[in-house]
């Protein structure tokens, strides 16, 4: 503390003093050569040192090996060139614990000439609660993806359950049916007609036809990672679409696609702009069994920054304030719980760039949903 | 002569590959409005008929054909959950059900 208390004095160390103290934040001054002159409470706690211990010493004791050699060159760069590298911006970086823990902190830097030099006054700010709740919203976030992507599946469960069956059963008839007739022909001792082998084709056909199914659930049903490629949008929409139409089989709602000709090129997750598209389709579905047209109209354009997919219903819209609860996560105007759909929806569309928007319609005119993208900046290469 | 009424072309066409193959006469339809059309069983007859149809559903097809007064033994095949079962066949009483996919020989549980 020595040198401090040469340089200032009375009422307004105190001030000083007491201010540091009380700062949120760990706050550290360092002269021209980097050694420390100021390191207040917060930062005791942030690096395990007193100040007592460290004040004279090099800040280079509280930052991993890596970034004290960095450091040093940073400091003398500026001294000699001028050109700020951080002072005035703020950056992340990593400190040190006494006990060897690196330390992710948020440091902004301000500089003050003084009559002994420059002085460099850091302010930090510990990152790791942050980056708890960060990754801890995101574990939910994916949790949450999971369970609609589920509870959709719940859905198309019985519809599957039911496309399933078919093949299912087809397949074992048959199966039964050449069992009987290859006894048959031992009892005559006959060869296997022709005939036979046509069957036998035929339940390879119905196999086939189940393991699609299998195939198309287990895509939708698979937890993983965000996964961006280089799409072409009306594929994709194209996909979720035919499963829509699929899974809505028996409801008479007439889906019309309005697509242009050329590709739409979009950095995306496809499974999770998929997931998007089915569950607007789906509260759109639901809203046009009831209208008296009975059609979801889907188009997709661009221009030179967004590509843009629209959803919208034969339905007759909706009022104004359940336009504004729209997103909120628990609201729904249905028991289904849409509300908990639109939110991840929308937060899909967001970590990707884009958004997702409502247009309530109403008179006479149904709801439109939006799903914006940012386009991709340069066309992949043709293969 | 055994009747199949199914909308699922592979599913009636096995059943019909099973039938058939025993050396039975087999006729198939696509749905329940077709079988009314093309002339309807007799007492003599079976009729094997999915209960989800599209069009006329698989009950109400019996059902209009008891009131008719033909009266042919009948099969109902449905994938559905037992309960639907229950509710889609309620009323009728001297119908087989099997459901699918099978779990046993069918020729047999057909015939017997």
């Amino acid at each position: 503390m020595e040198p401090r208390e040469d340089r200032r004095g009375g009422v307004s160390e105190a001030r000083f003093e007491s201010l540091l103290d009380t700062a949120a934040d760990g706050i550290i001054v360092i002269d021209e050569a980097g050694r420390m002159l100021v390191f207040n409470k917060i930062c005791e706690d942030l690096f395990g040192y007193t100040t007592e211990e460290v004040i004279g010493q090099s800040v280079n004791m509280i930052m991993p090996p890596e970034f004290a050699t960095a450091h040093d060159e940073f400091m003398s760069n500026y001294h000699r060139t001028g050109e700020k590298r951080i002072i005035g911006i703020g950056r992340e970086v990593s400190g040190r614990h006494r006990d060897g823990t690196v330390i992710p902190l948020e440091l902004s830097i301000g500089e003050a000439k003084t009559s002994e030099g420059r002085q460099y006054i850091g302010v930090l700010r510990d990152l790791r609660p942050r980056r708890a709740v960060e990754s801890r919203v995101s574990q939910l976030q994916a949790q949450v993806v999971h369970m609609t992507r589920l509870s959709a599946m719940d859905e198309m469960g019985a519809a599957m359950a039911h496309e399933l069956n078919q093949p299912l059963t087809a397949l074992l008839l048959y199966l039964q049916a050449l069992a009987r007739q290859i006894k048959v022909c031992h009892a005559e001792e006959k060869a296997p007609s022709e005939k036979l082998l046509g069957v036998l084709d035929k339940s390879v056909l119905e196999a086939e036809r189940a393991s699609h199914i299998v195939q198309r659930m287990r895509q939708m049903v698979e937890k993983r990672d965000p996964e961006r490629s280089t799409i072409d949008l009306r594929e994709v929409v194209n996909e979720a679409l035919d499963l829509s139409e699929f899974v809505a089989q028996g409801a008479t709602v007439t889906i019309r696609r309005v697509f242009g000709m050329n590709p739409i090129w979009v950095d995306a997750d496809a499974t999770q702009i998929q997931q998007i598209m089915l569950n607007l389709m789906r509260n759109a579905l639901e809203v046009a069994k009831e209208s008296e047209e009975r059609w979801v109209k889907v188009s997709i354009g661009s221009d030179e920054r967004s590509a843009v997919v629209s959803v919208t219903d034969s339905g007759t819209g909706f009022s104004e304030d359940v336009g504004k609860s729209l997103f909120k996560t628990f609201s729904t105007t249905k028991k289904s719980g849409m509300g908990l759909g639109l939110a991840i929806s929308r937060a899909i569309a967001q970590n990707h760039g884009g958004d997702l928007l409502a247009d309530p319609g109403g008179n006479g005119q149904g709801a439109t949903f939006t799903l914006v993208l940012p386009m991709r900046r340069s066309m992949p290469a043709e293969s | 002569m055994f009747f199949i009424v199914e909308d699922d072309p592979a599913v009636a066409d096995a059943l019909e590959s099973l039938l058939a193959g025993a050396g039975f006469s087999v006729r198939v339809f696509a749905s329940a409005e077709d079988m009314i059309q093309q002339g309807a069983p007799s007492s003599e007859d079976t009729m094997i008929v999915d209960l989800g149809l599209p069009g006329m559903s698989g009950g109400e097809l019996v059902r209009r054909l008891e009131k008719a007064g033909q009266n042919p033994k009948v099969i109902a095949i449905s994938g559905k959950s037992s309960r639907t079962i229950a509710r889609e066949t309620e009323g009728l009483s001297h119908l087989k059900i099997l459901r699918k996919p099978p779990s046993a020989d069918w020729l047999e549980a057909i015939t017997a």
